[in-house]
């Protein structure tokens, strides 16, 4: 059972998953493998992400707010500095954090969306088949 | 009281005499003895001229008896020169004597009135006739003219005749004559006695009435000026306040007057004694209040008065600080820009209150809460004020240890709430995997047994209960800190309702339940619609869960006085009535499940009625009267303002 739709480009997309529990990592990896894309890169470490998304921007950054050490929302920032205003690079917010306070946070701070955890497969697969779909007609019109 | 004594009883009657007749008496005393004094006179004067013409009558008489003599005498040498000569001019006297002489008797016999004179006038009248008689024979007689002495002896026997009766005539008429003169010398004596007697009355007539003037004037002066000066003396006591005393007890005007004044004086001084106790109370009330310092300040800002608490406050006694000006009381940073200032506020608000640190006489400081209060006569002018200083030290401790725990409350709350949701996002952070990886099996289902995806579904159903159960322990440790932020407006329920039926179609669908809907109020409500969709959503969804699949879901509402009922009714088995008390006991689900066989965490009352309680309404229970079933109501208070833009 596929989710969304493969219209052969998308599950190309490089996809960076940033979270400080590995079994949520594991999930993530999972769940997208299963729906056929295959670059999925996994990060327990903020730091190591920051520096593979300055090394290989990705196409679509998933990231979760608490972290130790390092605050979801400074790594949130941080990625937006990395990006260039003329490109469009979706991130994706999970987080257990149930405030509103929390989402609109990281919604004035760049975030594309934002989704509570715990969240249905389903919905994760279909917003970031969204957020991509997005970024390649964003690309496509900008030829990047 | 009446004295027996006829002098007092007298004087006692002229003074209780009103002051009319008392002017009358005094004006008509000297008056009357004026008049009297010249009926008198009068009466003597004419007695005296009565005397007087009494002489002059006298003198007429006696001219008349002379002249009675004179013509006779004159008629008889008349008559003898006639028998001599025999020549008629001698009878001329005699004639004359016949013309006059009965008129002049006539004349005396009218005036005389003395007896003697009269009975001599008899004997004379008499005796006059016989003399004319003697005379008219001898004259008629033959032989006039022989002057020879010898005569013949008729006519010398008619002249002895003649010469007797003139003899007894001439007696008569000296007789008459010493008769009048001792007839005058008596009326002269009685006429000078009468002259005395006016005299003298005239001058005890002045002499009475000097003393009737005397007398007018006495009573004047004891009956009414000494009275009235001395009423005059108790108006001026009356002035000075002095106590007057009741001396006039006449009946009369005056008398009147001055037991008024006395009584005025009574009164008076009563009213002054009621006003002196009030004031004397008030300031008793205010010097012996202790928990407050109250004294007067002079316009430039002196103490003026002094009161116990005051004292007992500041420490000062009255005679310390009496005419001391009022910055002493503030700390020296303050003392010369905050006193002035409060003084023109209160002159120009007419009042102000203040509060800050005030200075003891031993020079410790206390925290002061000062109302300055402008004084005013009754024409607006300031006159200066009072000042009411209380010493709050204790409550502004307590205000300051009631911040800190405030503080302290707060931040525990913030702690609180912090932890909650930090629980929150640990506890769903482990479900994320758990139901993740389930719905990775699940979605796998074609390679899983019956077994397995059995298992699969209860992970996730109790997964989902579980995360329910979270949000719902959130909701309610929210409330209770309150931080649920509510936003009260006047709402339409119609509208809301029908939104709610939307939300809640699905449950309903699946369950076979039909949700009727029914409002005949024209009532808004007061409250924030996110509760209020909340609540309305628990109680449909209880409804719809306890309730048999396939039947009706009514929600009505009702006007009550003060509230509005929103009320959702079931077709369930209701509440047993001994488990009423623990409906809205949290995760008391009230061993529902044992008997109706239905899932829950036991939490969605409980949020309930939280939700309705902040935003002043409640949720209650009721068995339905009409059937078997459950009636749960969310009760709201009316808008204010009626129906509001719908």
């Amino acid at each position: 059972m596929k989710i969304a739709p493969d219209d052969g480009g998308l599950k190309a997309a490089r996809i960076l998953a940033v979270d400080d529990e590995a079994a949520n990592l594991s999930l993530v990896e999972r769940a997208f493998r299963r729906e056929g894309f295959q670059q999925i890169a996994t990060f327990l470490d903020a730091r190591d992400a920051l520096s593979d998304f300055a090394a290989r921007p990705p196409d679509l950054v998933l990231l979760d707010l608490m972290m130790p050490g390092v605050d979801g929302y400074e790594l949130l920032e941080s990625f937006r500095r990395l990006t260039s205003e003329a490109d469009y690079l979706p991130i994706l917010v999970l987080t257990a954090d149930s405030t509103m306070n929390a989402r609109l946070r990281a919604l004035s701070l760049g975030a594309n969306d934002v989704l509570l955890k715990p969240y249905d497969l389903a919905e994760l697969l279909m917003r970031s088949w969204v957020l991509l779909d997005t970024r390649r007609r964003f690309r496509a019109v900008t030829f990047l | 009281m009446m004295s027996a004594d006829p002098w007092s009883r007298m004087t006692r009657a002229w003074a209780d005499l009103g002051l009319g007749p008392k002017g009358l008496i005094v004006v008509a005393l000297p008056l009357a003895i004026l008049l009297s004094g010249i009926g008198a006179l009068h009466l003597s004067g004419r007695a005296e001229a009565e005397a007087e013409a009494r002489v002059r009558l006298t003198f007429a008489i006696q001219r008349d008896i002379h002249e009675v003599h004179a013509l006779l005498a004159e008629a008889a040498s008349g008559v003898r020169g006639y028998r001599l000569t025999g020549r008629r001019a001698f009878l001329e006297p005699y004639i004359k004597a016949e013309a006059l002489l009965p008129t002049t008797l006539d004349r005396l016999r009218r005036t005389a009135r003395d007896p003697e004179i009269r009975r001599r006038l008899a004997r004379v009248d008499g005796l006059v006739v016989q003399k004319r008689d003697g005379l008219a024979q001898l004259a008629a007689m033959p032989g006039a003219g022989t002057a020879t002495g010898v005569e013949a002896p008729a006519v010398t026997r008619a002249l002895i005749a003649n010469k007797t009766v003139l003899d007894a005539l001439r007696a008569e008429i000296e007789a008459m004559q010493r008769r009048e003169i001792q007839l005058l010398a008596e009326r002269q004596a009685r006429a000078d006695a009468e002259r005395r007697r006016t005299w003298t009355l005239t001058a005890v007539m002045a002499g009475v009435g000097l003393l009737g003037g005397l007398a007018a004037a006495q009573l004047l002066f004891t009956g009414i000026v000494r009275r009235v000066r001395s009423l005059e003396q108790d108006a001026e006591r009356l002035e000075q306040g002095e106590p007057l005393s009741l001396a006039d007890e006449a009946q009369d005007e005056i008398g009147r007057l001055a037991r008024r004044l006395v009584q005025a004086s009574d009164l008076l001084r009563s009213r002054e004694a009621a006003l002196r106790e009030g004031e004397e109370r008030y300031r008793r009330v205010i010097e012996g209040v202790r928990d407050y310092g109250i004294f007067a300040l002079d316009l430039d800002g002196r103490v003026v008065t002094w009161n116990t608490g005051a004292e007992r406050i500041k420490g000062w006694t009255a005679d310390e600080i009496l005419g001391k000006h009022f910055s002493t009381f503030y700390p020296a940073e303050a003392r010369d820009e905050t006193p002035a200032r409060l003084l023109e506020a209160a002159r120009r608000d007419g009042r102000v209150e203040d509060e800050g640190l005030r200075v003891r006489r031993d020079g410790g400081r206390f925290w002061a809460n000062v109302v300055i209060t402008a004084l005013r006569d009754e024409d607006d002018t300031l006159t200066g004020f009072s000042k009411v200083t209380r010493d709050v030290t204790e409550r502004r401790r307590a205000e300051e240890a009631l911040g800190h725990a405030r503080a302290e409350a707060e931040r525990a709350s913030r702690a609180k709430s912090d932890f909650l949701s930090r629980m929150s996002h640990e506890l769903r952070t482990p479900l994320t995997a758990i139901l993740g990886f389930n719905q990775l099996l699940g979605m796998d289902g074609e390679t899983l047994t019956d077994d397995h995806r059995h298992a699969v579904d209860q992970i996730a159903k109790a997964g989902g209960h579980l995360l329910t159960m979270i949000d719902e322990v959130l909701d309610i440790a929210r409330i209770e800190a309150g931080g649920h932020a509510l936003a009260l407006e006047a709402l339409d329920p119609t509208p809301l309702l029908a939104d709610v039926r939307n939300l809640i179609a699905p449950q309903a669908h699946a369950a076979g339940v039909e949700v009727r809907i029914e409002n005949d109020t024209k009532v808004d409500v007061m409250g924030d619609r996110r509760a209020m969709v909340q609540i309305l959503l628990n109680l449909l969804s209880n409804a719809i869960k306890y309730g048999p699949d396939g039947g009706t879901v009514t929600v009505s509402l009702v006007e009550t006085s003060d509230r509005v009922r929103i009320e959702v009714m079931d077709e369930g088995p209701g509440v047993p009535a001994e488990l009423v008390e623990r409906l809205f006991v949290p995760f008391d689900r009230l061993d529902a499940e044992r008997w109706s066989g239905t899932p829950g965490s036991g939490l969605g009352l409980a949020l309930s009625r939280g939700l309705a309680q902040a935003q002043g309404g409640d949720v209650a229970y009721r068995p339905r009267d009409d059937r078997q079933g459950a009636v749960f109501a969310l009760e709201l208070p009316p808008s204010p303002t009626g129906k509001g833009n719908t």
